[in-house]
């Protein structure tokens, strides 16, 4: 019930990471069900790990924990580069348009893979279930009252389907048709983010530095 | 010694309607300047009343030249730079008056008490939708400290963006006056060559803030980007981060409004930046004018494209007789069009069939809507200034 009322916020939290990311993919429902399901499967993977930790930690990792800001501002880095080597390295499906003319492949050697890898979708999922969302602290702090561990687990493995569903709605930008206007401002959109997360990572890790 | 083509006397072009003609096409929109500024003569002041009159001359008399000229860009244009530079004159002055400074403190926010802006507009969709919250320090509803409310923003956005889409941008728009007038003092462009794709810009500032906004929950656009915040109002600055917002927000001002207008003559801020801009070409989709290329008329000559503020044209969309998504209608390409190829259409009718009808519906729509937007603001700001003269 947790995951299911504070689904909006996650997906507001996560919004930012999984548009840009979703609109670089090229077309397809089946294309994005799979990357998504990645994306989910590596979130998931970082809720559990998050889970085990705080368990053993109690419920300091959540309230007065000093090393948050690091955490946080470490992950925002992690996300500003995960997204930037989207937008602006990975040999996406976009290229296939710069490579096309006259409905002919000009380019010499092997066509680009259309396929989009699943590395990128695991490391963003991964980096986005350790983000530290409000709903996540939540969760968290009903985690570590839990008495024993697999409990712990078993709550954030339900409040991670909960929140779930509120990402199935991504799967319908399969249906958009990718043309190289399109990808162009879904890239750039994705470095402008990627500037964001980087600056507001950054700004936490300095500040952390300075004031303690 | 002249060639025979040069020595031979220019001849001036016939005006295009008769005086007579053009004062009767002008008396409906005259009778509305007076209906709209009638307020103003019950209530206020002199000063108030100088700038409604004032008002109500210049823009009856901009539309009789539209008439008799058949000039939409180079009229609009007067009223339009005057709307950009007085605007601040006014607000600022009031900001001035009601809080000692331009600058908006925490306390203010709290309250509700910021002055809501239309920019917020499409960073309040997505909030609003899932959790009904709405999230600007703005009030709902007006209150006595703040008049300009979120309700009566929007509801002067939707019924106004309905009649004339994104020609919202060239008749009401009061920041894109600004850099209108900056790109107006040269006399020719500094820079000609500007990458088309610049254009889809805006549109990924657009999906930035709209999702930013929304992980956020603060209107983001507003909090670090908008280059308007340096001749509006600003958070106080008390930190670093609201100094960075700052930096931000004049390096924007001075580079997209003041020196690339300069050197570009467009309006750089509106094609390259703005993502309200963009957010409001979707509504050119459900506008009923548009503006339309005669295929058989057009002769390549490109003068159109050179015209065109927004880069709202490209060889491809002329070719196929029509605007791109983001054209805003401010009618630079038919002003500047030798031919006659570029035209004003109603949708749903034959190009070029009547063009003039369908500019005349247009403009009066437009100008009855700038007249009592663009208007008031620019009636309130000569009272204003007069306010400001040494002599009573």
């Amino acid at each position: 019930m947790l995951g299911l009322a504070t689904g909006p916020i996650c997906l507001a939290s996560c919004g930012p990471v999984v548009l840009p990311w979703m609109l670089v993919q090229p077309r397809g429902v089946r294309v994005h069900a799979r990357q998504l399901s990645i994306f989910l499967a590596a979130r998931l993977a970082g809720y559990l790990l998050f889970a085990a930790l705080i368990w053993f930690a109690g419920l300091a990792i959540s309230r007065s924990w000093t090393g948050r800001s690091w955490v946080f501002g470490s992950v925002q880095v992690a996300l500003a580069a995960g997204l930037l080597i989207y937008a602006v390295a990975w040999p996406h499906a976009g290229c296939a348009f710069r490579h096309t003319h006259r409905n002919r492949l000009v380019h010499i050697g092997a066509p680009p893979d259309p396929r989009p890898r699943p590395t990128g979708a695991a490391a963003l999922g991964f980096l986005t279930g350790i983000n530290l969302c409000p709903p996540f602290l939540v969760a968290g702090v009903r985690a570590a009252q839990l008495p024993s561990l697999p409990a712990a687990l078993l709550f954030f493995a339900v409040f991670f389907v909960g929140t779930a569903v509120w990402f199935t709605p991504f799967l319908s930008l399969g249906v958009v048709r990718r043309t190289p206007s399109f990808l162009t401002v879904a890239r750039l959109a994705a470095v402008l983010l990627a500037c964001w997360y980087g600056f507001s990572g950054a700004s936490l890790l300095i500040e952390k530095a300075i004031y303690g | 010694m002249a060639s025979p083509a040069l020595a031979r006397p220019r001849t001036p072009a016939p005006p295009f309607r008769s005086i007579g003609r053009s004062i009767l096409l002008t008396l409906p929109m005259a009778l509305w300047a007076l209906l709209m500024f009638t307020p103003s003569f019950q209530q206020h002041g002199r000063n108030s009343h100088i700038g409604a009159v004032a008002v109500i001359l210049f823009m009856t008399t901009l539309f009789f030249l539209m008439m008799r000229t058949g000039k939409t860009y180079r009229w609009r244009r007067y009223f339009f730079v005057a709307l950009g530079f007085l605007f601040p004159v006014g607000f600022i002055a009031a900001l001035v008056a009601l809080r000692g400074t331009m600058s908006i403190p925490i306390e203010r926010m709290v309250s509700g008490d910021t002055p809501f802006c239309f920019m917020v507009t499409p960073m309040l969709l997505i909030p609003a939708a899932f959790t009904r919250t709405v999230i600007f320090p703005g009030s709902i509803l007006p209150t006595a400290s703040n008049p300009h409310s979120i309700a009566i923003m929007i509801g002067i956005w939707s019924a106004m963006t309905l009649v004339v889409g994104k020609a919202w941008c060239s008749y009401i728009c009061f920041f894109g006056g600004i850099e209108e007038g900056f790109a107006a003092f040269p006399k020719h462009m500094k820079i000609r060559r500007l990458d088309p794709r610049l254009r889809l810009v805006p549109w990924a500032i657009l999906l930035f803030v709209v999702v930013l906004s929304a992980a956020l929950f603060e209107p983001v656009y507003c909090m670090w980007l908008c280059p308007f915040k340096t001749v509006t109002e600003y958070p106080a600055v008390h930190s670093v981060e609201t100094a960075i917002q700052m930096g931000i927000f004049i390096t924007l001002f001075a580079g997209l409004v003041v020196v690339l207008p300069f050197l570009t003559k467009k309006r750089t801020q509106c094609a390259y930046f703005c993502p309200f801009g963009a957010f409001q070409s979707l509504f050119n989709k459900i506008n009923l004018f548009e503006i339309r290329f005669d295929r058989e008329k057009c002769v390549d000559c490109t003068l159109c494209r050179t015209a065109c503020p927004t880069q709202a044209l490209s060889a491809e969309s002329i070719r196929d007789g029509k605007t791109l998504l983001n054209c805003m209608k401010c009618g630079a390409c038919v002003d500047s069009c030798k031919k006659d190829a570029a035209v004003w259409h109603l949708k749903g009718t034959k190009v070029a069939l009547k063009p003039e009808r369908a500019r005349l519906l247009f403009l009066y729509g437009a100008w009855a809507m700038a007249t009592m937007f663009g208007g008031s603001i620019l009636a309130n700001s000569v009272a204003t200034m007069i306010g400001f003269l040494p002599f009573k």
